[in-house]
């Protein structure tokens, strides 16, 4: 928050006249709130952080300005080579792009005990992952914090655990294809990790899973390089032990597939002050306020100019001084990594990701089998069935 | 049959009367008739909600209700939720009011105090309860191993029956004070000579509870039932708070269907066909029970 007041200050300093009005949302909660902010034309001028296929899927409905002014006046040679391929639309415009890169699922670990169980490597598989968090689950601390709640998360996580056992939601061309071995294959793991889970895991999304970790209450974790800050200004007795890796896969065989949600900035396209919303989300790229953003949760939001990264101003912090490994180990998955909306290099964007997400439908097929124990193959198809409807409404 | 001519004065009297009820009607037209017509109007179109843009598909999308069996699911949900609430609401409210109405210490505070599940607001209340219910911290996990109750942590919000038991106690809580109030209210202007008669006749506290007490909370129990049954029917933030709906749907009242379907969906007018068929069996439910209520009340 004080990062975006320096940056909203900044900014109104050099622009006489413009007044910039600072709202929170949630990951819960954003796509309800904006869907009746666009239904009613009271939008905001300008949007920040949600995800890539959000932005997608608005644009594809015409409510988004093409962003490709705003990349120029940034500098496009200054991103990542491909870092706004996620938000290139169909008609070969930029609906957004990325004011950050993040890596959502990373394994994160407890060092001191991964020594006290035996274990002397970071799991690499899921069968290791599992014996390494039965061997730390002792009374009152759980193995991991998986999401089985009913949220985007456990959505967004679960497409984790499908692609690393080699699955896929969609193939290339976008056609529903979750009915495959992969998929059965996750549920079936994901199955197995549920009594290494704490109880209300049930219902965890982002923030009861960070939670978990961050207060000693799971041997793992899952989550962004948020885990970093929170265990430095809340349990500053782990910041020592805690380590992490790319998440752990069916077999060594598959390469890792991190998530990534490509934090993202955009304007609506029934913004009235849309010459003043461009310049400030130029603005943001601004390398004092973006530098102070960025350092608001090291290594949670990952730069994407290249000009930042190497910034000794952005090098100048303890976080990612003493974590450097971690931070950089961080940046490179999330470069290579994925989401619903940009599944893989070879898919094609998908635009309906947004709603597939909101419509809970993976969410609800983890818990239909996990929780309820229902059969897989009517689960899967039942699963298959809504997304298939989503995707031709 | 004779035709009788208006004089002028009675003209006048008779534009004075619609002058005076014409603001009435034109808010309540404005409040009631216009959103109930827009509402019906766009369940008869399919709508992808940011936009507002759609096309008419008729009664497709209440075919679509229908034909996908998932209206029923929905609507024993809501009932047994509204059933279970309501009820504990009623026991609570009534017990309470009984308690307070007796000559107690602090009987003023207590009174006072009541009130206080019933004012905060529901977002607040949820997130109490929600940390009172953790599986790691909370203080009711906390004690139910304390007391050797079970040895692992309670999943109250993530699994059945849990999630709908503690759903139904939590709405209990937030909002049986309503019923006390009304209650108290009334229990305060029963006659004492009541009461006195039927000690004379040799009843007990229960048999005067019973004999006297009850039909006298009669009438403002049909109230309180009426209103309370109306509310928790479409209760929406407290269940979207406490669980969202879940483990899967088995707290999903109608309520959070009709969201899910405007912003998770996004489907507006799906939302609305839903909004509306949700309507029409509570206005069933309430003409039922009304009638019921005057056929006993005639005795």
């Amino acid at each position: 928050m004080a990062a975006y007041q320096f940056q909203i200050a900044a900014f109104e300093a050099v622009t006489p006249g413009v007044k910039v009005v600072f709202e929170t949302t949630s990951d819960e909660g954003y796509a309800p709130q904006l869907a009746a902010a666009f239904a009613s034309g009271e939008v905001p001028d300008i949007v920040t952080h949600l995800p890539s296929f959000a932005v997608q899927t608005d644009y594809a409905n015409g409510l988004l300005e093409p962003f490709d002014d705003v990349i120029a006046a940034i500098g496009a040679d200054e991103f990542y080579p491909g870092a706004n391929d996620v938000y290139r639309a169909a008609d070969g415009k930029y609906c957004g792009t990325g004011i950050g890169n993040s890596a959502a699922n990373m394994l994160w670990v407890r060092r001191d005990l991964m020594q006290a169980a035996g274990i002397d490597t970071t799991p690499e598989t899921w069968d290791e992952l599992r014996a390494a968090c039965q061997a730390m689950q002792t009374g009152g601390l759980f193995g991991a914090p998986l999401p089985y709640g009913q949220n985007s998360m456990t959505s967004l996580i679960f497409i984790g655990f499908i692609h690393q056992a080699g699955g896929q939601v969609f193939t290339p061309d976008l056609q529903v294809a979750i009915d495959n071995d992969g998929t059965r294959a996750a549920l079936e793991f994901y199955r197995s990790m549920r009594e290494l889970c704490p109880p209300g895991a049930t219902t965890y999304s982002w923030g009861e899973s960070l939670t978990a970790f961050v207060s000693g209450a799971t041997a793992t974790g899952i989550y962004t390089g948020r885990v970093l800050a929170n265990v430095r200004d809340q349990n500053p007795a782990l910041a020592d032990q805690i380590t992490c890796a790319t998440y752990p896969r069916l077999s060594t065989d598959i390469a890792p597939w991190t998530f990534n949600d490509f934090p993202s900035v955009f304007i609506p396209a029934q913004s009235k002050q849309k010459d003043a919303a461009k310049a400030f989300a130029a603005f943001l790229f601004d390398p004092e306020g973006y530098i102070q953003q960025l350092h608001a949760a090291p290594g949670h939001v990952l730069p994407v100019l290249q000009s930042i990264s190497a910034n000794p101003i952005y090098q100048d912090n303890d976080i990612i001084r003493k974590c450097g490994p971690e931070v950089d180990l961080m940046a490179a998955s999330a470069a290579g990594g994925f989401n619903l909306g940009y599944e893989s290099a070879g898919h094609q964007s998908n635009a309906k990701a947004g709603e597939v997400i909101g419509s809970n439908a993976i969410a609800d097929l983890v818990q239909k089998v996990i929780i309820n124990g229902d059969n897989v193959d009517q689960a899967l198809g039942e699963t298959a069935a809504a997304i298939d409807a989503i995707m031709k409404a | 049959m004779t035709s009788h001519a208006q004089t002028p004065l009675e003209r006048r009297y008779a534009m004075l009367g619609l002058a005076l009820i014409a603001p009435t009607v034109l808010i309540f037209c404005a409040v009631i008739v216009y959103p109930l017509i827009s509402a019906i109007y766009l369940s008869l179109f399919q709508i992808f909600t940011p936009t507002l843009q759609g096309e008419w598909v008729g009664l497709g999308n209440y075919a679509a209700i229908w034909g996908s069996g998932a209206f029923w699911p929905a609507l024993w949900t809501t009932l047994v939720w509204t059933v279970g609430t309501l009820t504990l609401q009623i026991v609570f409210g009534v017990a309470m009011a009984l308690v307070l109405h007796q000559n107690i210490w602090f009987r003023s505070l207590a009174r006072s105090l009541i009130l206080f599940p019933y004012f905060i607001s529901t977002v607040v209340a949820v997130l109490v309860w929600k940390w009172v219910m953790n599986d790691l911290y909370g203080i009711l996990n906390h004690l139910l191993i304390v007391a050797g109750v079970t040895n692992v942590p309670l999943d109250f919000l993530g699994s059945m029956p849990n999630a709908m038991v503690s759903v139904i106690l939590v709405g209990a809580w937030k909002y049986f004070p309503f019923v006390v109030i009304a209650v108290l209210a009334r229990l305060q202007t029963i006659p004492e000579p009541l009461y006195e008669a039927a000690r004379i006749d040799g009843a007990g506290p229960i048999a005067r509870f019973f004999d006297v007490t009850l039909p006298q909370l009669r009438e403002v129990l049909v109230v309180i039932v009426l209103l309370r049954a109306i509310w928790d029917f479409k209760e929406f933030d407290l269940i979207w708070l406490m669980t969202g709906g879940g483990p899967v749907n088995a707290t999903q009242t109608l309520p959070l269907v009709v969201y899910r379907e405007a912003f998770g969906l996004n489907q507006m007018g799906m939302a609305a066909a839903w909004a509306v068929s949700m309507m029409a069996v509570l206005l069933v439910f309430m003409v039922v029970y009304i009638r019921q209520t005057r056929a006993k009340g005639s005795f």
